[in-house]
């Protein structure tokens, strides 16, 4: 092959590591959360050791407060995790996506006002925004914190797509695509939204990531996935009052989460170098 | 015969600023023209008021038909099915018009997809790809088959303008807007380029709108020249009229910095 390939290579070689331990984490997140559709070590909702016990071969992390196995607890939080995260990522990118779009082709007003309403918005703290939309809903449910974290993100996705749009909108390839004759949802599908991934899927998983801890501390307090639904949240939440004389009821759903928050960054970090051609060339 | 192109009293200004102002000219099927002028001029903004792609904040007065349709004052939609139908554009800078993201033979294909639904109802498979390799073999690009494959930025400037020239082709438009392409790109790949349009135009039959500060690129390519100045056409004439006897001190300016160049390069006549 030529020197131009190998060049080309070698930042995503030095980055595989990144991408290696990402989808090691998040891969095995997913493979419990879907474990966990058929399989449980425990029932979940039913005592099955003593309370509060140790972690042993029997329950590996122990057992709650009412003597439920705390593991499979964990594993039925990942998948709660995931819901909410992808759940709330989607909202939040089809939103914000499309507002952003829309407002990199507004007029001059318009867009000012949208820019105003978006940073106001944002401004706004996420866990406030969603303990509002929550506790608007008649039920604290996982489908109103879902809901809620992906109008909060949409509001920060629509912000990052409007700059980035109107930054790829004033490349010359633009105007040379419109000279051929591309239409301008032609402009947006083929040259825009590939042009704006590399930087909107980074934000993505941060976003992810970042529901997943709103999540957390919305169930933390109360207004999240209501029982029988295990959040790590909840989990952490009722590990408060039992952290001295059983820590690992706090520490476990806590390494839990900082595992898929990492692993979501650094799958999102190797993705981006991977996805990107013109990453290879030297600047 | 009517014109393929015909300008009248085209002014084109931003924020009180004239930018171009009282500009007539027309272009037949088949002729090539020259636009010349320094930077500034107002040669790159009449190209785009031809395209109908000037943004919102500049204001066109005039008139300016381009195949039997008025292009000022007329929606964009209906401008959208002129481009790459009557018109399509090379440009100056062939690093920053071509997606960066994109593979260059898809890129080339976009056009020639438009084309072939435009002119069939069904194309047949892989007739795309086909002519996306012709196009590239066209444009004398190596190994057509590896440059389709390419990103952009893994091919040299003066093959990306190649590939930009390929673009234009690929919509096998009625006039082609040249501007400035031989600008950003080396003396030897300017003449290789300057030559292989000049093929191309004479081939395909195509009229060509050619802009450049330089005279005698202009005068390789095209028979009829028009200088320009602050927005104001200074006069316009046959490149042969132009280069015995320029009727203004500007083109005369003009004519002795080519000639200089010429010289100075050891080069004799023009």
């Amino acid at each position: 092959m030529t020197a131009l390939d190998l060049s080309a290579d070698r930042p995503s070689r030095r980055h595989s590591l990144a991408l290696s331990i990402g989808l090691a984490l998040v891969g095995l997140n997913v493979a419990v959360a879907i474990l966990t559709l058929f399989w449980t070590p425990y029932d979940p909702l039913n005592a099955s050791g003593g309370r509060l016990e140790a972690p042993s071969l029997l329950h590996w992390v122990g057992t709650d407060r009412l003597g439920r196995d705390y593991l499979t607890q964990i594993m039925i939080g990942a998948r709660t995790a995931l819901i909410v995260g992808t759940g709330a990522v989607a909202i939040g990118a089809s939103i914000g996506v499309t507002l952003g779009i829309l407002a990199a082709f507004a007029t001059r007003l318009l867009d000012d006002v949208m820019a105003a309403t978006l940073d106001i918005l944002i401004a706004f703290p996420t866990l406030l925004l969603a303990m509002l939309v929550v506790a608007a809903s008649d039920s604290a449910s996982l489908w109103s914190a879902i809901l809620a974290l992906g109008l909060a993100i949409s509001a920060i996705v629509a912000r990052l797509t409007r700059i980035l749009a109107k930054r790829v909108l004033r490349q010359d390839y633009i105007i040379a695509s419109r000279t051929s004759g591309t239409s301008w949802p032609g402009v947006v599908v083929r040259h825009v939204l590939p042009n704006i991934w590399p930087t909107l899927s980074v934000n993505f998983a941060l976003q992810f990531g970042l529901a997943v801890i709103a999540e957390a501390s919305l169930s933390y307090l109360g207004l999240g996935a209501p029982p029988p639904n295990a959040s790590w949240g909840r989990l952490l939440q009722e590990a408060q009052g039992t952290v001295y004389t059983a820590p690992v009821g706090a520490i476990a759903p806590g390494i839990a989460l900082v595992a898929l928050v990492i692993g979501m960054n650094l799958l999102a970090d190797g993705l981006r170098d991977v996805g990107d051609p013109t990453r290879g060339r030297s600047r | 015969m009517s014109a393929l192109l015909s300008v009248q009293g085209l002014t084109v200004s931003t924020g009180g600023k004239t930018l171009v102002s009282d500009l007539s000219f027309s272009i037949g099927s088949g002729e090539r023209m020259g636009l010349i002028g320094e930077s500034g001029s107002g040669k790159s903004m009449t190209a785009m008021a031809v395209t109908g792609l000037l943004p919102a904040n500049i204001s066109v007065a005039g008139s300016i038909v381009l195949d039997g349709q008025e292009v000022v004052g007329t929606d964009d939609k209906h401008l959208n099915r002129l481009r790459g139908v009557a018109t399509a554009v090379v440009f100056q800078e062939p690093l920053t018009a071509l997606d960066p993201l994109m593979k260059i033979g898809k890129q080339i294909g976009e056009p020639v997809r438009r084309r072939l639904a435009r002119e069939q109802a069904h194309a047949p498979r892989g007739a795309v790809e086909r002519e996306v390799l012709d196009l590239l073999d066209k444009v004398a690009l190596p190994q057509p088959e590896r440059i389709a494959n390419a990103y952009p930025h893994e091919v040299s400037g003066g093959q990306r303008q190649r590939v930009a020239i390929a673009m234009a082709l690929a919509c096998r438009p009625k006039l082609l807007i040249a501007d400035e392409p031989t600008t950003a790109l080396d003396v030897t790949t300017q003449a290789e380029i300057l030559k292989l349009l000049d093929g191309l135009v004479r081939e395909t039959g195509m009229a060509l709108l050619f802009i450049s500060h330089d005279l005698p690129v202009v005068a390789q390519v095209v028979e009829r020249v028009m200088v320009l100045r602050d927005g104001v056409a200074l006069e316009e004439g046959t490149v042969g009229d132009m280069f015995a006897n320029p009727a203004h001190d500007y083109t005369q300016t003009l004519v002795d910095a080519a000639r200089m160049f010429d010289e100075a390069l050891g080069r004799t006549g023009s």
